[in-house]
Order: C-alpha cells, then structure tokens, then sequence
C-alpha cells in the first residue's frame, strides 16, 4: 500500500500539471505578445548620451539626450535568464530527487530541466549578444556576468554531451545528476556575480532602482509570460518522452516473450 | 531635419536591425525547441504503430 502510494506520487503524463499546461503555455503566449507591443509601445524609451544644443519637445515632453532603442531588448532578455535559473533549480532538485530514490524517472524529470534551461541560456545569450554588439560594439566581453553565465552554459552543454556518451543508464543518470548540480551551483554564483564585483559593466537594474513603473509592468508581463511557456514547453517535452519510454518498454517486454 | 532630433534619434534607425534579430531569433529558439517535441511526437506515434502491429500478429499466431 505504501509503495503504490509512493509509486503515484512520481512525475508522470497525464497528471494534474498536464491539465493547466495547455492554458499556461496559452497563457504564456498571449503574455509575451502583449509583452512585446508594451515593450515598444506603452514603455518610455531610456535616454542615452546628452546632445548638444537645446532640447527638443518629443510626445508632450523635453528630450535632451539620445533615445536608446537597444534597451528594449531588456524586456525579454532578463525574463528568459530567470526562467532558464528556475529549469536549473527544477533540474537540481530532480537530480538530489534521483541520487536519493535511483528512480529513473526523476532522470528524465531532470533531463527534460536541463533541455528547458538550455534553449533559455540560448535565448538570453542570443539577445544579450546583440545588445552587446550594438551598445558595447564587440560580440563578446568577459564581464564577469557573461563569463559566469558562459561558464553555466558550458556545464549545460557538457551535460547532454555526458549523456550521449555514457551507455550503461545507471551510471549516466548518476554522474548526470552530479554534472547537473554543479550547474546550479553556478545559478547563485551568477546572479550575484554583479553584486560581488562592482566594477562590473553589468547593470544591477533592480537595486539601483534602474526602472520607471511602466518599464516594471512590461517586465513583470514578460516575466510571468515566459514561466509559463516554459511550464508549458517542459510538461509537453516531459509527456513525450515518457510515452517515448512507455512505448519501448513495451516493445521490450514483446520482444522477450 | 532638425540636427538635434536628429542627433536624439541617431541610435534608432543603426540599433534596429539587432533589436529584430534578437526577437526572431529567440523565438526561433523556441519554435525550433516545439518543432523538436512535435517531431519526437511523431515518432512515438510510428513506433506505436508498429507496436500495434506486432501485437496483432502475434494474437494471429496465437489463434
């Protein structure tokens, strides 16, 4: 009785998330679009550099520096690096969740964390990148930011390149969960990072009060957006594989008889 | 124009190709990532059919 009761309690298709992960990953969608046109058109445009000359009247109001355009790309930039931070810790805890039980299923459950997190660190590299490129005019730097954020990517793609190499599934779930935790070890290093060196070119947007009420309410709308594709993407990825590894268990099981 | 307004919208016309790129591409990230999850959809479901039909052959022999 106590075993199927802990056996029910696994992560699998089909369950209560499946039920809201359409709606959220709906909900999402429609989120990050009006994100999207708030960013360009509801949020006020950050000043720049001082011009020469008197300032001119623009929309109601004096501009006397230059309007910095780049900074729009800030709105989906900081929500898709703190989804891909909370895959990481999704990821690690299944990985402590898998080291503790030897359950395969928390492997997959960590696995599929992993994935999500990854295609997020490619979309805040990707965004960050080509800010980088046009407001620091280079395509890389090694701020202690992007190093560490670098680094914490690294560990992600060294991750599945483990995978791919071990076959025995014990031992490459187990050295998996190893690798994945020391990804999250870097989730903390990362984001303090700013904070830890000053001297960074970094932006410490939140504390330095950085942002107008409209500039929150448009992040705020991209963040919760991009959590909820990111459920959303994570329970669609999590039933497939696992209707991937019902099917070929069974296909197993005929194989044998 | 006005040197000043255009000294103040100096940065947006230079700046607008990376702000597009950096949307397309992230949401091509993510499009391919669904693209990804359909495919292996669609795989399962061959698998299962040949499953399927494995099945029914064996309830033939069977018979």
């Amino acid at each position: 009785m106590a075993n199927a009761k802990k056996s029910h309690a696994l992560p699998e298709g089909g369950q209560w998330p499946d039920a809201i992960a359409f709606w959220a990953t709906l909900a999402g969608t429609v989120l990050t679009t009006i994100g999207f046109l708030m960013a360009f058109f509801f949020a006020g445009p950050v000043n720049g550099a001082a011009v020469d000359g008197l300032p001119e009247m623009i929309g109601g109001q004096m501009v006397s520096s230059k309007l910095l355009l780049s900074q729009k790309i800030f709105y989906f930039h900081m929500p898709v690096a703190i989804v891909s931070f909370g895959a990481l810790a999704f990821a690690g805890y299944y990985s402590i969740r898998f080291l503790m039980t030897k359950n395969q299923r928390y492997d997959t459950c960590a696995k599929v964390a992993m994935e999500i997190s990854l295609v997020f660190v490619i979309c805040t590299m990707i965004t960050g990148d080509l800010w980088t490129r046009f407001e620091w005019g280079v395509w890389w730097t090694w701020d202690p930011r992007l190093t560490t954020y670098l680094i914490l990517m690294l560990i992600i793609i060294a991750y599945f390149v483990l995978r791919n190499f071990i076959d025995e599934p014990e031992r490459r779930s187990i050295y998996s969960a190893v690798v994945s935790i020391i990804a999250l070890v870097d989730v903390p290093i990362c984001l303090m990072i700013t904070r830890m060196i000053p001297s960074s070119i970094h932006p410490v947007v939140l504390r330095e009060g950085g942002m107008t009420g409209d500039m929150g309410m448009t992040v705020g709308v991209c963040m919760i957006g991009m959590i909820l594709l990111g459920f959303g993407l994570y329970r669609l990825r999590f039933r497939q594989v696992r209707l991937a590894q019902r099917v070929q268990a069974l296909k197993d099981e005929l194989e044998e008889n | 124009m006005n040197p000043v307004l255009a000294e103040i919208y100096s940065t947006i016309i230079p700046s607008a190709p990376y702000i597009i790129a950096a949307y397309a591409l992230m949401w091509a990230a993510l499009l391919i990532y669904v693209f990804m999850i359909v495919r292996g959809l669609k795989k399962t479901e061959a698998q299962m059919s040949i499953l399927e039909e494995q099945v029914a052959e064996l309830r033939a022999q069977n018979k």
